[in-house]
């Protein structure tokens, strides 16, 4: 999808994009075809000092020579930049041990960039894959970055997939459309990290038995960032589970956007759906939306929601000065312990270690 | 050490404390007995220096230091400790984090090295085990879903850390039982020493069995109306507080 026909598609359905305006970037005359697009060098590291797989995208176009993927089954990568491309684990049980890491960079270019990313993730039953899908802007120049991307579960398979993107100059625009078949999980961690205008979207369709999905988010908004998370998990079949949990810190005059839906459908009986969005507005201008839904056809489930939105706890904030922390130190070790209780949760060590590094980076900056 | 004068404190413009006076020497325990809403816990907040307590007259010298002008956390590495009534749960926060961050404070502020977390460690597992507390306490969040009685043993676990030069203890024998007032006298008790002093805020005798202080005052409506040995708290259990009430005496 082109940047345009998104602005255009945004304006018309409005109750979807209630919170998020993509008007500015209309003014803006971001090019898609620019000479050598994508050619540029960036530096493009992997997390892990052994990690063994990555994968590597400038400017939405993979970079085959910086990546390394010798070790994965063959076929795993496969397409283009204009068709999009294919991350495969076909057959049965076919399994990657170790995380595989994607790798976004935006580099420098001369002017304004669009740039689209189309990725297609398939596993086959019981197939367990772990992906790192890490977004990085290295670009002066505003760089507006749609990433699209479909992942299709096969009945038993098993796909943990993080992703860290931000802070953005410009715009930061994904949608992650999931397709969970019978007793198939789906785990997704999100800590998005500032930036001028950012919209993650995650649709989750459990289509089959026993299907599960976790979702966990953390969102950190400073300045005039604009970060917008929007969910809807749709419960299909009976005894299928979710969670969801979304925690966002917000200072200065940042805004945050928490919309979650829970759609249970008639035949999805014993549906157990949870999502939870908590928000720390550390300032008088910051400023959370949250509109957590709940829409049920089917009579016997257990689903819930919860919202709440404040301020530091002023009674634990004394606590921690009381015992020698300055103010400052407080609202840090605070603030931590209320995104902590989310990275706790990322299993994978490097990834871990990583989001610890880039909200202690934040929050230096900003508490 | 600590020299209260004349202290007036409001909470939203309501006078709590009428003028009172206190002088606390090192290596002095004080009782401070009194009813509820008497002021006690008012005057351990307004000592630790807790928003919303507005002094309004007198003074508070702490070593010479004029109290009322510092910030909590100045009062904190100056050597002052509150044990609180009702400790705060802070969930996120390993124990162990929040121990090693406070005492790496205190320590900075002494002009001593830091520890880092292998000595802290150390230092805790010692420290926790005098107050039969777990490992497993030290890494979960500070006092989520901790009983009344390990609350109170974190806060006597965090003094033992700390070494202040005064502890206030708040109603630190309330909810406990029997057992688990035994190990928090304990541990109190094994921090008493010459160059420290402690002010112990109860309601009840039953924890001067176990903390012997050397001074009792009783305090009613916002000021001391009597002060005397370890016989006063005895006199106070047999009579109640009634004799003390200024209006009714």
């Amino acid at each position: 999808m082109t940047l345009a026909s998104l602005i255009e598609r945004s304006q018309k359905n409005s109750e979807a994009w209630k919170y998020t305006s993509l008007a500015a970037l209309a003014k803006v005359p971001y090019q898609s075809n620019i000479e050598g697009y994508g050619m540029l060098r960036a530096s493009a590291k992997p997390l892990g000092k052994e990690q063994p797989h990555y994968l590597v995208f400038i400017n939405g176009v993979w970079q085959k020579d910086q990546s390394q993927f010798a070790d994965l089954p063959s076929g795993f990568i496969e397409g283009d930049t204009v068709h999009g491309y294919r991350l495969k684990l076909a057959g049965q049980t076919c399994l990657v041990t170790a995380p595989v890491e994607l790798i976004f960079i935006n580099a420098p270019e001369k002017q304004a960039l669009e740039v689209t990313t189309k990725i297609h993730i398939e596993l086959g039953c019981s197939g367990r894959l772990t992906l790192m899908e890490r977004h990085e802007s290295q670009s002066e120049h505003p760089v507006a970055h749609m990433v699209e991307t479909t992942i299709e579960l096969a009945s038993q398979a098993k796909l943990v997939h993080g992703k860290i993107a931000g802070p953005f100059a410009a715009a930061h625009l994904a949608t992650t459309e999931v397709s969970v078949a019978e007793g198939a999980y789906y785990d997704n961690f999100t800590l998005l990290c500032g930036g001028k205008l950012v919209r993650n979207e995650v649709n989750v369709t459990l289509s089959n038995e026993l299907a599960q999905c976790v979702l966990n988010g953390v969102m950190l908004a400073q300045g005039d960032d604009h970060i917008d998370t929007t969910t809807c998990m749709k419960h299909a079949a009976p005894n299928c589970s979710s969670r969801e949990v979304y925690k966002s810190v917000i200072t200065d005059k940042a805004r945050a956007v928490f919309k979650g839906k829970i759609l249970v459908e008639k035949a999805a009986q014993k549906s157990d759906g949870h999502q939870l969005c908590r928000a720390l507005l550390l300032s008088d201008q910051a400023e959370m939306d949250a509109k957590p839904e709940l829409e049920i056809y089917a009579d016997d489930v257990k689903c819930s929601h919860g919202c709440s939105v404040g301020d530091l706890d002023a009674d634990a904030l004394f606590y921690l000065r009381a015992r020698g922390l300055s103010e400052a130190q407080a609202r840090a070790l605070l603030v931590r312990g209320f995104i902590d209780e989310i990275v706790d949760e990322i299993r994978v060590d490097d990834w871990r270690q990583y989001c610890r590094q880039r909200i202690e980076e934040w929050l230096n900056d900003c508490v | 050490m600590l020299k209260i004068r004349n202290l007036h404190a409001a909470i939203d413009g309501r006078e709590i404390l009428k003028g009172l006076d206190l002088t606390v020497k090192a290596g002095e325990v004080h009782a401070l007995m009194g009813p509820n809403g008497s002021g006690k816990s008012t005057l351990s907040y307004v000592l630790a220096g807790r928003q919303g307590y507005e002094v309004t007259q007198g003074s508070v010298l702490f070593n010479d230091q004029n109290l009322l002008e510092m910030k909590p956390e100045e009062r904190a590495v100056a050597g002052i400790f509150l044990a609180f009534q009702y400790p705060v749960e802070i969930p996120g926060v390993s124990n162990m984090n929040f121990l090693k961050s406070s005492l790496n404070a205190v320590r900075t502020a002494r002009g001593e090295s830091t520890f880092d977390a292998m000595q802290m460690l150390k230092l805790l597992r010692s420290k926790a085990k005098q107050l039969g507390m777990t490992e497993d306490m030290m890494k979960r969040a500070v006092n989520v879903g901790f009983s009344g009685g390990e609350k109170k043993r974190n806060e006597v676990l965090q003094m033992a850390v700390l070494e202040p030069a005064l502890c206030i203890l708040d109603e630190t024998d309330s909810g406990l039982d029997i057992d688990a007032l035994k190990i928090v006298a304990d541990g109190v008790n094994a921090l008493r020493s010459p160059s420290r002093a402690m002010l112990v805020i109860t309601h009840y005798q039953r924890l001067l069995n176990y903390i012997q202080p050397d001074h009792v005052h009783v305090l009613v409506q916002g000021k001391i109306q009597r002060s005397g040995g370890p016989r006063l708290a005895l006199e106070l259990e047999a009579k109640g507080y009634a004799d003390f009430i200024p209006d009714a005496a």
